[in-house]
């Protein structure tokens, strides 16, 4: 067997998690995408740099603070305990909601780029065909932003896959909880399992190259042929 | 359809103020780019808010500042056609013909989709995918678009400033179609003197943001001919010619012209400018021109620094344009005759 019970559960948690994040990130991120991308407001700019934060910020700081935000004196930690959810570090729940802070840029801005891509006159067409605010976002703004909603996935989702410092604050090393595969991988390495380390690290070299070679590969519609006249 | 627009709407560096009143079914905007046509037909549409007045059609407030109603876009049944055709990429033919069919009520449903298919030619054309089809396919098919989602009025914003002129004018009788087949009153806008007078009954001149004229779209092409460089452009319906001496004879009214350029249909439209009609006060003795034919003069009217000339002849009317002295030396007045000489070469047979 190349990797052991242990190596192959923490890349199911990691997939899991991964997988969890996308789908809670595409619910979340599209409105925030959408609303930065039509807002006229003066709050853009700093909802704009909050959602980046975590492009520039240490993993360890953003950990850091999640894990006091989480804790029982936190606000998070608080409103957990008032719902009877009970502490959120070091589980799963609280594993997903630090990856959500954490990828929530790598949803929003290929979303907000897509939604930018389409500009008015579209949304415009629609509405005077007929169609409410609501019916044309559903009708024609997302069918036109589907690349940027496969771009926005797969780097989250990639993102999600290699995070390190965030899942060490949030969730530390438990398996099955928290020990996802590049934690996985430190622990080999901190035992001097280099053999074991090496398959985690070609597995995840692998995976991390293939879905840069779908980003890069895929074109959206392909080419199309125009006709003149 | 009866508009009353007072609107104004201010920004950095431009202002609008307008204050319309129209009836009609054709009606026309016409003005230079960065006129305000645009804005007026936005504000209309409902996808710019004045920032104030009040805007009425058919005796519906769609947007009044005093009484606080600005209708949404698709409350208000007012459909566009852009200079872009804006179809949507996603969707092929048949799915963005029917976009706005869909959202319309069904008993306001008067169009009917196969009738509207047929009659702009879309037959063949609605399982394909609308980035393979041509600029003049494209615009046929966001003018049924617009038409399928019943609307009560129909703008059209420069919808063939983007084509060039052999498309322009194969498309022209489609947009006629929305008015003379389905009965849609349009608001058509436009830069083209010829465009406005192909598709418009009354016109209204924008410059600088405000109203300048509200006419005829005959008497703002007449009014314009002296500031024009083309002058006024005669339309002229020909029957189909026959070859005459390197030439080609067309029948008009009781007489005919000689033109270097044949026609391959039976019905052909013909462009003439007023600049190209050359009067005598007497029937000259020998003259290069293929065209030689008397008239009477109907009126004249003055356009800047040029006189034009209304004329009769073979049952037909044209307008030719000189300058004062020459109607003093030629006495050219009304209930008089003239003869004019036109080349062979100055007609421009329009694509279509």
């Amino acid at each position: 067997m190349v990797l052991n019970d242990s190596d192959i559960q923490s890349i199911w948690l990691t997939v899991k998690l991964a997988t969890c994040v996308t789908l809670i990130l595409l619910l979340v991120g599209t409105p925030i995408a959408w609303w930065l991308a039509r807002t006229r407001s003066r709050l853009k700019g700093v909802i704009g740099a909050v959602v980046a934060l975590p492009l520039v910020l240490p993993p360890s700081v953003l950990g850091f603070y999640l894990l006091l935000a989480m804790g029982p004196g936190g606000p998070l930690g608080y409103l957990t305990g008032r719902l009877g959810i009970g502490a959120l570090p070091f589980t799963f729940p609280g594993l997903v909601l630090g990856s959500v802070f954490y990828s929530l840029p790598f949803m929003v801005q290929p979303l907000q780029n897509a939604f930018e891509s389409i500009g008015d006159r579209p949304l415009e067409v629609a509405a005077t065909l007929g169609a409410s605010r609501l019916d044309a976002f559903f009708s024609v703004a997302l069918p036109l932003a589907r690349p940027g909603f496969l771009t926005a996935s797969i780097l989250t989702f990639a993102h999600t896959v290699g995070e390190f410092g965030v899942v060490l604050m949030i969730g530390g090393n438990i398996p099955g909880v928290s020990r996802v595969a590049s934690v996985q991988i430190y622990d080999h390495v901190e035992a001097l399992e280099y053999a074991q380390a090496h398959r985690m690290a070609i597995v995840m070299l692998i995976f991390s190259f293939l879905v840069l070679l779908a980003l890069y590969a895929w074109r959206p519609n392909g080419r199309t042929t125009k006709r003149e006249g | 359809m009866q508009l009353s627009m007072k609107v104004g709407k201010r920004y950095p560096d431009f202002q609008l103020e307008a204050d319309i009143s129209l009836a009609g079914e054709r009606v026309g905007i016409f003005g230079a780019s960065g006129s305000g046509k645009s804005t007026l037909v936005g504000m209309l549409a409902g996808l710019l808010q004045p920032d104030s007045g009040e805007i009425l059609l058919d005796g519906e407030c769609l947007f009044s500042s005093s009484a606080t109603i600005n209708l949404r876009p698709e409350q208000r049944r007012i459909a566009m056609v852009f200079q872009q055709h804006s179809l949507f990429e996603h969707l092929n033919v048949r799915n963005n013909l029917l976009y706005g069919f869909k959202r319309c009520p069904a008993h306001l449903r008067t169009i009917d989709f196969t009738d509207l298919v047929a009659v702009l030619k879309l037959e063949g054309l609605l399982e394909r995918s609308v980035t393979t089809l041509s600029g003049g396919e494209k615009q046929r098919v966001a003018l049924g678009r617009a038409l399928l989602a019943n609307p009560r009025l129909l703008l059209m914003d420069e919808p063939l400033s983007a084509l060039d002129d052999v498309l322009r004018f194969q498309i022209i009788p489609y947009l006629r179609s929305v008015s003379e087949h389905f009965g849609i009153p349009y608001l058509f806008i436009s830069h083209s003197l010829v465009e406005m007078r192909l598709m418009t009954d009354q016109v209204l001149m924008i410059e600088k943001g405000a109203v300048v004229q509200q006419a005829s779209s005959e008497e703002l092409a007449r009014n314009r001919m002296g500031q024009s460089p083309v002058g006024y452009i005669n339309l002229l319906k020909l029957g189909r010619p026959a070859p005459s001496a390197g030439l080609f004879a067309y029948p008009w009214g009781s007489g005919q012209l000689l033109l270097s350029v044949a026609a391959d249909r039976d019905c052909s439209l013909v462009e003439l400018s007023s600049k190209d009609i050359m009067l005598f006060k007497q029937h000259p003795e020998a003259i290069s021109a293929r065209n030689l034919l008397r008239c009477d003069i109907r009126s004249l009217f003055s356009s800047g620094r040029k006189i034009g000339v209304e004329l009769e002849c073979a049952g037909n009317t044209l307008v030719a344009e000189v300058v004062q002295d020459a109607v003093n030396e030629l006495d050219i007045v009304p209930g008089g005759t003239v003869y004019i000489a036109i080349k062979a070469s100055a007609f421009r047979m329009l694509p279509g």
